[in-house]
């Protein structure tokens, strides 16, 4: 478990930073992929615009929080339920091999796409020591 | 949600509960994922002013790989959502997210113009407007006296 590159944490944390006016909140189902230049996450996030999705990392910590709004007629009449609608939250540990600052996404037909990339290895940096 | 409790919660204990409790909720969330025993994708009906209003949620599906039709009153969606190009099975760290071809017939509950239907896809989320059939006159039968 702790060479994985990406933690997916346990829910009943994250159940505690939704906004409490907001009763229902989805564990979305994620893709998870390696890349040969890091990893690629999928999140299924369906009715979530860009200007609701919530996309951040603190720390090792990144989060998604997608909000939705139904987006429909103020007469209509829910007269048959197969699924609830509600707010997408996850939360993932990334590791140190993820280079934070090049973490890319994007947001097409209700999918989100996070880039993970692989931290690129530095060379090492020769130190000239000089004689006193 | 607290699934498994201790009776007198020793503290030795109260990791193991939580632990427990993770791998419960943990167990719940992919059985949700995977929808048993229910037909795909599921769908809301909703009733607006001028008809119905179906709303389902495919994320990730191409619109070009959808269709809705419909024929004597039997609303058909039909679909298939793929996964990332070029990327093998053994590449996957996890895969939670459901891929393949599905199709599901609906019966309208009332007359629909069946001409004038349209489907909206945005944002992964399709949208099937189904006007209702105007109320049609009844027509009166001439009784004949069959006397005559």
């Amino acid at each position: 478990m702790s060479n994985e590159i990406v933690k997916v944490m346990q829910t009943d944390a994250e159940q505690s930073i939704a906004p409490a006016a907001d009763p229902v909140v989805f564990t979305p189902p994620i893709d998870i992929f390696e890349t040969p230049d890091g990893l690629v996450l999928l999140a299924d996030l369906p009715g979530v615009i860009l200007e609701s999705l919530e996309l951040q990392v603190q720390d090792n910590k990144l989060t998604l929080f997608g909000k939705v709004k139904p987006d429909l007629p103020a007469d209509a009449r829910l007269i048959h339920q197969e699924y609830a609608v509600g707010h997408f939250l996850r939360s993932f540990i990334l590791s140190d091999e993820v280079d934070h600052d090049r973490i890319a996404a994007k947001l097409n037909q209700g999918v989100l796409e996070v880039v993970l990339p692989q931290l690129r290895k530095s060379e090492p940096r020769r130190i000239q020591i000089t004689v006193e | 949600m607290p699934v498994f409790r201790w009776g007198q919660a020793w503290d030795p204990f109260h990791d193991l509960e939580r632990e427990v409790d993770r791998l419960l909720a943990s167990v719940s969330i992919s059985f949700s994922g995977l929808r048993f025993g229910r037909e795909y994708p599921p769908v809301n009906v909703y009733e607006v002013t001028d008809g119905l209003l179906l709303i389902a949620e495919l994320p990730g599906t191409r619109p070009e790989d959808l269709e809705v039709f419909v024929t004597d009153g039997v609303l058909t969606l039909k679909g298939k959502r793929t996964g990332p190009d070029g990327v093998p099975d053994d590449r996957y760290r996890r895969q939670e997210r459901l891929r393949g071809v599905w199709q599901r017939s609906l019966t309208l509950p009332e007359r629909i113009q069946e001409d004038q239907m349209s489907a909206e896809f945005t944002n992964g989320v399709l949208k099937v407007r189904l006007p209702k059939a105007p109320a049609t006159i009844a027509r009166q039968i001439p009784v004949s006296d069959g006397n005559t």
